[in-house]
């Protein structure tokens, strides 16, 4: 027993020794403390607890550019209101919630042959201060929890001066997008895997669609230790499905395997005998890395997977991780058919180049319908160029928060005269590059300039909006912080098959310049309308409302003091269609009112947010 | 930039910065440790001295000059040492009628906060115009966010020192920023505290205020800002029926002042409840009693000023400098104003960790 002891003991002064550490440090946010084993002889090893120091990149906030209030940078540091539960303007919080936006007539349709293990809407980006082979990672959910769908850990340091030669990221849980019962705060802290690097950057991964209102997150603790532990911990149970290999081990992607010769015997069965539309109609429920594998197995289902009918529907977004230039050069001579493309969130940190983009598009441009290129950082202008060259028949482009975009690379845009879905929301586009679109895409039904901050009078460009869009179906207006009354008069009476308008957060309006019921008479297909936190709502906007726009579905009215409980009942009796209403923070609509509602109008969703 | 900081440093101990007086410290260490015998001091690749040996007219007095810079280098040691404020508050509301309990840092209707940074500590007290409660908004509600996000702008280093009416632009934007409807209106002085350039910058709209006080002499007091009588600048959110009437400054409107500090030089920050009820000459009798720079006592002398000025505000028959401005206005008044009381006291003193 003794001698064990001591031996014991010799060996973990040893190990000590070698890791010899160099004083701590001051800083709040982050603590150390030896884990001790279990019979107390000597601390395994330190492990260091970390709050995020920085935010590094994410897909959509619901607040303001530059604001503390409901924005991403709050999701750095220390939590502000955890344990506490509520909607509060110290948490971070997405754009969007629920199906809500999915539903829409205007939202257009999801991809096909996404992977089923794929559920994610949104991702934020985490950084912290020191690289750690991670144990445990909290989510500090304070609002309507459960939105977490994947953490994901990358290989790169985003502080350090040189790029990294290889980026790697793993997943260090999955899950699926669950609802709890109780909207309290929580903490949230999965399971993970072990990793095999050091790691001081995050990616959590969300799917509100379960719902009722907005999550917001509070903080995120990273639980790591500095020298990895190899066998002293019982090796993780969590066994993660094997779809994970379809966003990760992507070599397939980049044609490594090619090299293999393919088996001589062709006596594929019956097999062969079906008709080839039908062997495609099978391989078109396969997802896209399985199509890769599938074509490795004989010539004939090489011949079927590699069918340009195949990728007409091609969806990169869930494999963002590992695709790569190498991925879309070996994709691209199938490619060549391609109509509906979502690249979206893809390429960052230097995987895909704006060669390699360009040469991709050179190839599979011609029959592109509808591009999808959210949160892509490493577009630029020579990249637009090319798309408003070599892709004659786009009618869809998305561009959400592709911050690296100048206003020059959006001028190109107008040259795509066939364009009628159109998303730069949260971008750089600045009012002549808009105005030059609005004037030569006349085909436009679909329009968000949501948090557009770089336009300067959006009076302008609504006046044109309404003098050229004449299709416009919807508008999406958040947070389009000049707009008046004026501006507001233009749309409305130009386009008159306006659905669907979002004007969240335009503090100018004001309700006695009558611009909210010159907005009801005139729209009265109206189906969607967000007046989010326009303080002059009142009862008169919302009969007027009900009376003229018999078709309403959504309606977002939070934060008024002026609308009683009695114009939403006649609200709610005209617009039989109403599913969604929006009431939280109106002063004069108490819990009672809201359960009344809800009883007699049980077909409609009402939300009432609350701070405590 | 090594500093030596945060502790009594030897006069002859090697400073690295970027002045003169490195080369006079340098010289003085020289001096002082070794003998002049042509030293290249090259400290951190800087001037190199020329060597000093030789007799000759041109050396001796160039070596008396280059002493005499050291001593005087040597005596404005203090310079490169970082400052902090070492602040208390205290307060009182104006009646204790609705008894709900506040977080710390409100009295009645008044606001205030502290908050430190590594590049700088800052203060801030705003009063909440009461006559809102007559509308049915409670006016601590404005006044409370506003400092608390002022607060909050601080701690995440979202503020620039040398620029605190930033400070109260960005948090009156905040305040516009949240869900909850916020209404009512208040003053606000905002005091920060750079520390190493050694300056009090200061932002103040409406008639809260602060004094510098030196050696038991006010060497700088805030201007009050007034439209009319009693009637303050204010920062407001008004029910959009009541836009063009109810008063609503710009935060630019604020008056900003910079003023160089030195070490002991106390700084008092308070709302109108204060200044209107306690003359200068009291305040400063009371702060003469503060001896010591501990947190301790300036907790005790920041609240004995303030029940001081409660006491008077309810005296009938003091002629307080608010009845005394009232009179010289034509309006006959006599005694205090009761009115919602904020002070913080602060001390200028050594940066420590």
């Amino acid at each position: 027993m003794y001698p064990m002891l001591t031996f014991l003991s010799m060996f973990y002064y040893i190990c000590l020794r070698r890791r010899a550490r160099s004083g701590t440090r001051g800083e709040i946010m982050n603590s150390r403390r030896a884990i001790e084993s279990s019979n107390r002889i000597l601390p395994l090893s330190v492990e260091v607890v970390q709050y995020a120091k920085e935010v590094v990149d994410f897909s959509s906030q619901y607040g303001s550019e530059n604001s503390l209030s409901y924005t991403m940078w709050n999701l750095s540091g220390l939590p502000n209101v955890y344990p506490s539960s509520g909607d509060f303007t110290q948490t971070a919080v997405f754009r969007t919630y629920g199906r809500w936006w999915e539903s829409c007539p205007s939202s257009p349709p999801p991809f096909r042959r996404t992977p089923r293990s794929f559920h994610s809407q949104e991702y934020v980006e985490l950084a912290f201060e020191e690289a750690v082979y991670p144990t445990a990672i909290d989510v500090l959910e304070t609002y309507h929890p459960g939105a977490i769908v994947r953490i994901l850990a990358c290989s790169a340091n985003p502080y350090s001066q040189t790029p990294p030669s290889e980026i790697r990221w793993e997943t260090l849980w999955a899950g699926e997008p669950e609802k709890v019962n109780v909207s309290q705060a929580r903490q949230f802290t999965p399971c993970i895997k072990q990793l095999d690097f050091m790691t001081n950057l995050i990616r959590l991964e969300l799917n509100s669609s379960f719902l009722d209102y907005y999550t917001e997150l509070d903080a995120v603790l990273l639980h790591g230790v500095k020298d990895r532990l190899l066998s002293v911990r019982k090796p993780s149970m969590l066994d993660l499905e094997d779809d994970d290999k379809d966003d990760h081990s992507l070599e397939f992607f980049n044609g490594q395997i090619t090299g293999i010769p393919l088996p001589e015997y062709t006596k594929n069965g019956y097999f062969e005998k079906l008709p080839y539309e039908l062997i495609q109609l099978i391989l078109s429920h396969l997802t896209v890395p399985d199509l890769c594998q599938l074509a490795q197995t004989c010539k004939l289902l090489y011949q079927h997977c590699y069918d340009p009918l195949q990728y007409v529907q091609l969806s990169l977004q869930p494999y963002w991780a590992g695709l790569n230039d190498g991925s879309l050069e070996h994709l691209q001579s199938r490619c060549a058919l391609v109509q509906f493309l979502n690249l979206s969130w893809t390429g960052n940190r230097g995987s895909i180049s704006t060669q390699g983009f360009r040469r991709f598009m050179q190839v599979c441009g011609y029959e592109l319908v509808r591009l999808e290129l959210a949160c892509c950082h490493f577009l630029n202008e020579s990249c637009l160029e090319v798309i408003a060259q070599m892709c004659p028949n786009l009618q869809e482009l998305n561009l959400s928060s592709c911050d690296k975009l100048n206003t020059q690379a959006f001028c190109h845009i107008a040259k795509i005269s066939g364009l009628r879905r159109l998303v730069v929301y949260r971008t750089k586009i600045e009012q002549t590059a808009l105005l030059s679109i609005l004037n030569f895409c006349l085909e436009l039904q679909h329009l968000s300039l949501g948090s557009c901050v770089m336009v300067d009078d959006y009076d302008v460009v609504a006046s044109v909006i309404g003098a050229k869009c004449k299709k416009l179906r919807s508008l999406d207006l958040w947070r389009c912080k000049n707009i008046t009354e004026n501006g507001i008069a233009a749309i409305v009476s130009g386009c008159r098959l306006l659905e669907e308008l979002d004007l969240g957060w335009c503090p100018m309006l004001q309700s006695s310049t009558g611009c909210f019921i010159k907005l009801a008479r005139k729209l009265p297909n109206l189906r969607k309308i967000f007046l989010t936190a326009n303080r002059s709502v009142c009862d008169t906007d919302i009969e007027e409302l009900a009376e003229n726009c018999p078709r309403l579905f959504y309606v977002d009215i939070l934060g008024t003091r002026m609308v009683s409980p009695a114009a939403l009942r006649k609200l709610l009796q005209f617009c039989k269609e109403l599913c969604l209403l929006d009431i939280s923070f109106c002063s004069q609509i108490d819990s009672r009112v809201v359960q009344e509602l809800s009883a007699n109008f049980p077909n409609v969703s009402i939300k009432k947010s609350y701070t405590q | 930039m090594t500093r030596v900081r945060g502790h009594e440093s030897s006069e002859w101990e090697v400073q690295m910065s970027g002045r003169s007086d490195l080369i006079a410290g340098g010289v003085t260490f020289c001096v002082r440790k070794m003998a002049i015998v042509g030293l290249q001091f090259d400290g951190a690749g800087r001037v190199p001295l020329r060597t000093l040996g030789g007799a000759g007219m041109f050396s001796v007095l160039s070596y008396g000059r280059l002493v005499a810079r050291a001593v005087l280098g040597g005596l404005s040691q203090t310079d490169s040492r970082d400052y902090s404020l070492v602040t208390a508050s205290c307060g009182f509301g104006k009646d204790f009628r609705k008894g709900i309990l506040k977080k710390g840092m409100c009295y009645g209707d008044d606001a205030c906060f502290i908050a430190r940074h590594r590049s700088a500590d800052v203060l801030g007290v705003a009063d909440g115009v009461g006559g809102w409660r007559d509308y049915g908004v409670d006016p601590s509600q404005f006044s409370g966010t506003l400092m608390r996000t002022c607060e909050r702008l601080v701690r995440e280093g979202r503020f620039v020192p040398t620029n605190p009416v930033g400070i109260l632009t960005a948090s009156y934007c905040e305040l516009l920023q949240n869900k909850v409807p916020l209404l009512g209106s208040s003053t606000a002085c905002l005091v920060v505290l750079d520390r190493s350039n050694h300056q009090l910058h200061t932002a103040n709209l409406g008639d809260s205020g602060f004094l510098v006080v030196r050696g038991g002499e006010v060497v700088h007091r805030s201007d009050e800002q007034q439209h009319y009588f009693n009637t303050p600048f204010q920062l407001s959110i008004a029910p959009p029926e009541a836009e063009g009437v109810v008063l609503n400054d710009s935060p630019d409107a604020a008056d900003s002042t910079s003023i160089d500090v030195q070490l002991g030089d106390i700084i008092l920050t308070a709302t109108d409840g204060l200044f209107d009820n306690m003359p200068d000459y009291m305040i400063l009798q009371e702060l003469k009693k503060l001896k010591k720079t501990n947190y301790e006592s300036i907790q005790q002398t920041a609240k004995s000023i303030a029940e001081q000025a409660h006491e008077l505000a309810y005296d009938p028959n003091y002629m307080s400098p608010f009845a005394q401005f009232a009179c010289d206005n034509g309006l006959n008044v006599r005694g205090g104003k009761p009115d919602d009381i904020t002070v913080l006291l602060s001390i200028v003193a050594e940066y420590t960790d």
